[in-house]
């Protein structure tokens, strides 16, 4: 074991405090960035529980719910290209829904193909569901969304999009919503429901499926190349990437969650010096002798760097278990904390990065070291 | 072994006409007046005198840790002699390393480390040694020590007379020209006190180095070569007691 860390060992206690400040900010960061992850993660449903491998709609799309209509007529820009197996229409829009129990509430219409397996058709529509939806104007909306639409007030109620009645036909679980409600529906019902702002001849997308997702960049690219001034090609990923990130700086959320986060981080780095400071104080006349039998002070201070990184090592360790009781303490009241690899391997560089800093501000204790102190 | 003691004609280490002054104004104190002293290799020298009269201020010059306001401080390296504090700082940080040993009242011991551990950090972290050869210069050490059997206890789980040999063991353990005490005898009781006298004496007698002793306790005097005197920052050499 190094002298640093049988050090720390030994005074455990001493350094304890230092530990839980890493691991406390190690907890905040990973936590706040998985509950961010997780909630935008919702702007992106359309895309992410569908099975398109491209979405081809108006140019500089930014998020999945901002598309203008497009003609359909470039459906034939792409059907007939090598490698792409399928096409299908997409519309997708804001709607105004008025509720069964009164009062209106803003929602988002998903019109797709209703055929089984359809590149559009959410993937946890059921077969009898989708069935259902060929019914013009039916309508299918995620269960948690049954309240904020008015549904559990007055079921019985008459329920109108955009000035036209619709009738729920079923409800899917895990499609939470955001701004607004997502309103699953066939390409008929929402023609329909949407004809004053999606003209007749036009779709919102036109999603389609390609022989591999290798396949599909390159023929995003291809068609980028081609029609990229008045035609938007996304793959499913970079959509879907694009939308979360959009919606993540549109609302200024990373900002809040990075001042959170930066909270966090100044509170662990204060405390992570402190310890370290003290703590090198502590061993001050060890120090003094090993300076008067001519050991440089560098060797004192690298010990002390060294011991800065297994506080944050060691608290880091501690957090990782913390935050993963704390996710599904999240996910038992429906909280959905996205602790991606990319989130727990950021937030161990960021935190052991705070410790190591922290260690440097405490190197100005080695600098009061003095080897004539032992002989006062 | 031959006892070295008066055998070596010419000084390893001389201190020549130190000053050192403490304060300003009125309150301006002498520590030291005009202070020469030499320290030759193979003897144990005793410094004692009354508390403030300098003694430690003149071991702390002439180790190379406190600089004096005139003087200088010769120190014999390879048949050349170094002025220790004209000596740039990094320069002097060397000489220490290479030469000077160092006991104080205060044994300080990393309460984290093994008897062992404290002598190989010396050799590490100052001679760049293998922690192999570190491990086989310490067990040696210690050995000799009489603390073999203690090499794996930590400072807490030490006598005060083992912990002030391991603290011995530290200095001794990179074979310094010089070797410096400042009370190493005053926390103990006689018996260990003396295994430590008797020990420095050894480091002097047996090793060859010179060894600079500042104490208060005169049941020290049987055991030292020379004996000196500071009073009010002024050395005088006094003869040694005669007989056992």
């Amino acid at each position: 074991m190094s002298i640093a860390l049988q050090t720390l060992w030994h005074e455990r206690s001493r350094y304890a405090a230092g530990v839980l400040a890493v691991a406390f900010s190690a907890v905040l960061i990973a936590l706040q960035c998985g509950l961010l992850l997780g909630l935008f993660k919702i702007t992106s449903i359309p895309i992410d529980h569908t099975t398109a491998d491209l979405w081809i709609g108006s140019t500089k799309v930014q998020s999945v719910d901002l598309g203008k209509p497009i003609p359909m007529s470039y459906l034939s820009r792409i059907s007939g290209i090598a490698g792409v197996t399928s096409v299908e229409l997409y519309i997708a829009n804001f709607a105004n829904f008025a509720k069964p129990s009164g009062g209106t509430e803003l929602c988002f219409i998903l019109g797709s193909n209703t055929d089984r397996g359809a590149a559009g058709a959410a993937t946890v529509l059921s077969p009898e569901q989708l069935d259902a939806l060929t019914m013009p104007y039916s309508i299918i909306v995620d269960e948690s969304d049954l309240k904020r639409l008015g549904f559990l007030d007055n079921p019985d109620g008459k329920v109108k999009i955009n000035g036209k009645e619709v009738k729920l036909v079923g409800t899917v679980k895990g499609l939470k919503s955001l701004a607004a409600p997502w309103v699953f529906c066939s390409l008929y019902t929402a023609r329909q429901l949407l004809n004053l702002i999606v003209p007749s001849d036009h779709v919102t997308y036109l999603l389609a499926r390609c022989e591999s997702p290798e396949r599909a960049k390159a023929i995003a690219a291809e068609l980028r190349d081609k029609y990229g001034s008045d035609m938007g090609t996304y793959t499913a990923a970079e959509f879907s990437y694009n939308s979360r990130e959009y919606w993540l700086l549109r609302t200024k959320a990373g900002i809040a969650i990075g001042y959170a986060a930066l909270l966090g981080l100044l509170v662990g780095a204060v405390i992570t010096a402190q310890t370290l400071y003290s703590a090198t104080i502590a061993n001050a006349k060890e120090f003094a002798i090993l300076l008067a039998l001519g050991i440089p002070r560098w060797r004192i201070s690298s010990m002390v760097m060294m011991q800065s990184f297994w506080v944050g090592v060691i608290g880091v360790a501690l957090a990782y278990p913390t935050c993963l009781a704390l996710r599904s303490g999240a996910a038992q009241v429906g909280a959905d904390v996205d602790l991606r690899w990319e989130v727990l391997v950021g937030t161990a560089a960021v935190t052991i990065s705070m410790a190591l800093i922290s260690g440097l501000f405490a190197l100005r204790s080695v600098r009061t070291i003095e080897p004539m102190s032992l002989l006062r | 072994m031959i006892p070295w003691a008066g055998s070596s004609s010419s000084p390893s280490l001389q201190g020549v006409n130190l000053v050192r002054t403490y304060g300003d104004g009125t309150a301006r104190r002498a520590a030291l007046q005009q202070v020469t002293l030499n320290l030759y290799p193979g003897q144990l020298v005793l410094l004692m005198g009354p508390s403030g009269s300098g003694k430690s201020t003149l071991l702390a010059i002439l180790s190379g840790l406190l600089e004096p306001d005139s003087g200088q401080v010769l120190a014999a390296d390879k048949g050349q002699l170094l002025d220790v504090w004209r000596l740039s700082a990094k320069q002097r940080e060397q000489f220490r390393r290479k030469h000077t040993g160092f006991i104080f009242q205060g044994y300080n011991l990393f309460p984290a480390l093994t008897a062992r551990q404290q002598l190989e950090l010396v050799l590490m972290w100052g001679e760049n040694v293998s922690r192999s050869e570190a491990r086989r210069r310490a067990d040696e050490m210690l050995d000799r020590l009489g603390l073999l059997p203690n090499r794996h206890k930590k400072p807490a789980q030490l006598s005060g007379g083992e912990k002030q040999r391991v603290a011995i063991g530290r200095a001794l353990v990179k074979n310094p020209t010089f070797m410096f005490a400042d009370e190493p005898t005053s926390a103990l009781d006689w018996e260990n006190g003396q295994k430590v006298i008797e020990l420095l004496r050894d480091a002097a007698h047996q090793r060859g180095a010179a060894v600079l002793c500042v104490s208060h306790d005169h049941r020290i005097l049987p055991f030292v070569d020379v004996y000196y005197h500071l009073d009010d920052g002024r050395l005088e050499q006094r003869p040694l007691p005669v007989g056992p």
